[in-house]
């Protein structure tokens, strides 16, 4: 397997780091959604991020993966600052360097599970006639590949959610970032679906899962709390080097 | 998309990029993703390219029927109208005796004459003045100046036309249509056959066979104008006219000089009027026609345009997960706006392709049914669908920008 994530530069390097990253919302009055804060992720990590609704996770996460722009701080990932880039910039990187996971999994509905994942290379501008062979190759490794001409609504949702996660694996990319990926699963299904993630970090991905079902968050490595803005509970996080995972 | 030499940004990462077959298809299947509404929107581009196509096709086809009927005959020929006579309270002729020799003196007229339709109360034409033979007939009486003759373009069969010594003279001569001949049993001009009109006897000198700009003369009897004065006075309800035959293209300078040259001491008595040319027909058909369809096909268009702009904008509102989905899969802003822009461009373009072709096949029933040349100017056809899709373009630039400017994170989370 190939597709695996970890795809550019050794383990152990910092795969996107945040330095004073704040988020302010210009008031009046300025709310401080996010807190003066430093975190490293490594490569190979398996990080997960909880915190109540209202903490500032929505804003660390839209932060994380390119899609806001911090108001103070710096934002690097695989060593390029991209938090003040321009546009272009920080598109090239979301289709390059981040696979997303959403909780509402965000397929487009009338496009088969194949072509849902192949929208991902349209951006990152992957040969048409490499398209395929790579998305098969994706659905293979979240185990959908006898579904890959089921549209979305002839599957389950556990189905659903791995064909999301075959799109955000597609392109390889250095990063996975997974937000509330069980949100709309039944617990037999969050079970399976957080198997699948530890199996990807097993094989190399770099994960970055937001949650609050503590039993996906407790197959992280490290956890990171988040709560009024400001990271919490991990002594990891604020700015110290974290041992990289293994 | 544009695609410039694969160059990479800082870090080592290529840009994303949106091919332009890739733009193709992802514009198509969004189209496609609600084929019915897609269907609906078409409608009033349909309506409106389709409309101005037939309009446009139906009046040029219009057109070419008159152009065909046109010919140079007509293109050589003006008219000037007494009208003085019609304002005047008493039967008056404006027309002085030298007339003709006035106006063959305008330069680029061929023959000029005047003429008029003499009035009878009753059926007034009879070979003989009295007895059971001298039952009378109703044929057009048409007093007329020599160079009239000239003017129509009159075919003799047999015998000669009256000519200015008549006139001068005001002598009971008449030529006769062939049509007024045989009616009347004169088969031959020998021995000098009399025919009496309102009971005045007039000798028959001609007998023609055609007149090619007055097919009147050729079925009935023509006499001199002076001879008409000196018995039946000036004509009381149809004034006189005088029809010039001038060379090709000189009709309307002809026109207007005339009633200087005719009645140089009050020319106002006169109206000189050449034939309608072919152009002026047309003109004349296009804007009775066609303003009021036109401006139909116009406002077809714009609520076409109107319903692209809120199809495509409710498709952006509706769409915005996928908006933030593209967003977060690379899709830079103008990746956004060029993508709704082109669906939006290619529902103007197929609602053109599809409306020219209604169009089309509008103007061939009709043409079928009138039994007409089918006219069409082929940049029309073409023009047609490209019409469509810039107005689908101007209709997709709101709802394109809204897509673009729309934060992928807000989009996300509808």
């Amino acid at each position: 397997m190939t597709g695996g994530g970890a795809a550019h530069g050794p383990a152990g390097q910092p795969v996107i780091s945040l330095h004073s990253v704040a988020y302010t919302y210009r008031g009046p009055p300025p709310v401080h959604a996010l807190k003066p804060t430093n975190l490293v992720i490594y490569r190979g990590e398996h990080v997960a991020i909880t915190g109540p609704s209202g903490s500032g996770k929505s804003t660390l996460l839209n932060l994380l993966g390119l899609l806001d722009k911090p108001t103070h701080g710096t934002i690097e990932i695989d060593g390029i600052d991209v938090g003040a880039a321009p546009e272009r910039e920080r598109a090239a990187v979301r289709a390059h360097r981040i696979g997303f996971v959403f909780q509402s999994f965000h397929l487009l509905p009338y496009r088969t599970s194949i072509e849902n994942v192949m929208l991902a290379q349209v951006y990152a501008d992957e040969p048409r006639r490499r398209r395929h062979a790579a998305a098969m190759a994706a659905l293979a490794q979240v185990g959908l590949a006898d579904r890959a001409d089921a549209l979305p609504t002839a599957l389950s949702g556990g189905e659903r959610q791995r064909v999301a996660i075959a799109r955000a694996l597609v392109n390889r990319p250095s990063l996975l970032m997974c937000d509330e990926p069980t949100g709309n699963l039944d617990t037999a299904t969050t079970q399976e679906l957080a198997d699948l993630l530890e199996s990807l970090h097993r094989e190399g991905a770099t994960l970055l899962v937001i949650t609050h079902n503590p039993a996906v968050a407790g197959r992280a490595q490290r956890t990171i709390a988040i709560r009024d803005g400001e990271l919490t509970a991990d002594p990891l996080a604020g700015g110290t080097r974290a041992v990289p995972g293994s | 998309m544009r695609s410039p030499a694969r160059r990479r940004l800082r870090g080592g990462v290529p840009p994303s990029r949106l091919r332009l077959r890739d733009l193709g298809s992802e514009a198509l299947a969004g189209l496609l993703q609600r084929p019915g509404r897609s269907a609906l929107t078409l409608l009033g581009v349909i309506l409106g390219i389709g409309s101005f196509v037939a309009i446009v096709g139906i009046a040029q086809t219009a057109s070419g029927q008159i152009g065909k009927q046109f010919n140079v005959l007509q293109a050589t020929q003006a008219y000037v109208f007494d009208v003085g006579a019609a304002q005047s309270s008493s039967p008056t002729v404006d027309f002085p005796p030298n007339a003709d020799a006035q106006a063959d003196r305008i330069h680029g007229v061929v023959a000029a004459g005047v003429y008029w339709a003499v009035q009878f109360k009753q059926a007034a034409v009879s070979a003989h003045a009295s007895g059971f033979l001298a039952s009378k007939r109703a044929f057009p009486v048409t007093a007329a100046s020599p160079g009239l003759l000239a003017a129509a373009g009159v075919k003799l069969v047999s015998g000669t036309l009256f000519n200015q010594f008549h006139e001068t003279h005001a002598q009971n001569v008449a030529v006769l249509g062939e049509t007024a001949a045989a009616g009347l049993g004169i088969t031959s001009l020998e021995g000098q056959p009399a025919i009496f009109i309102d009971g005045q006897p007039f000798t028959v000198i001609g007998i023609i066979a055609s007149s090619q700009r007055l097919p009147q003369l050729s079925v009935g009897v023509t006499v001199p104008e002076s001879t008409t004065l000196r018995l039946w006075g000036p004509p009381a309800h149809e004034q006189a006219q005088m029809l010039i035959h001038t060379t090709l293209g000189a009709a309307k300078v002809v026109a207007e000089q005339a009633p200087v040259a005719i009645r140089p001491d009050n020319p106002t008595l006169l109206k000189g009027a050449a034939a309608p040319s072919a152009a002026q027909l047309q003109h004349n058909v296009s804007t009775s026609l066609n303003t009021l369809f036109l401006t139909l096909a116009g406002i077809a268009l714009i609520v076409g345009a109107v319903g692209i702009a809120n199809t495509t904008l409710v498709a952006v509102l509706e769409r915005a997960g996928e908006i933030g989905l593209r967003r977060a899969l690379g899709a830079r802003p103008r990746h956004i706006g060029v993508q709704f822009l082109t669906e939006s461009t290619a529902l103007g373009l197929f609602g053109g392709l599809i409306g020219a072709s209604l169009g089309v096949v509008a103007i061939l029933a009709i043409t079928i049914y009138r039994h007409w040349t089918a006219l069409l100017d082929p940049r029309i056809v073409i023009a047609a669908p490209a019409a469509g899709a810039i107005v689908g373009l101007l209709a997709g630039l709101y709802p394109a920008l809204r897509a673009s400017l729309m934060e992928p994170a807000d989009a996300l989370r509808r």
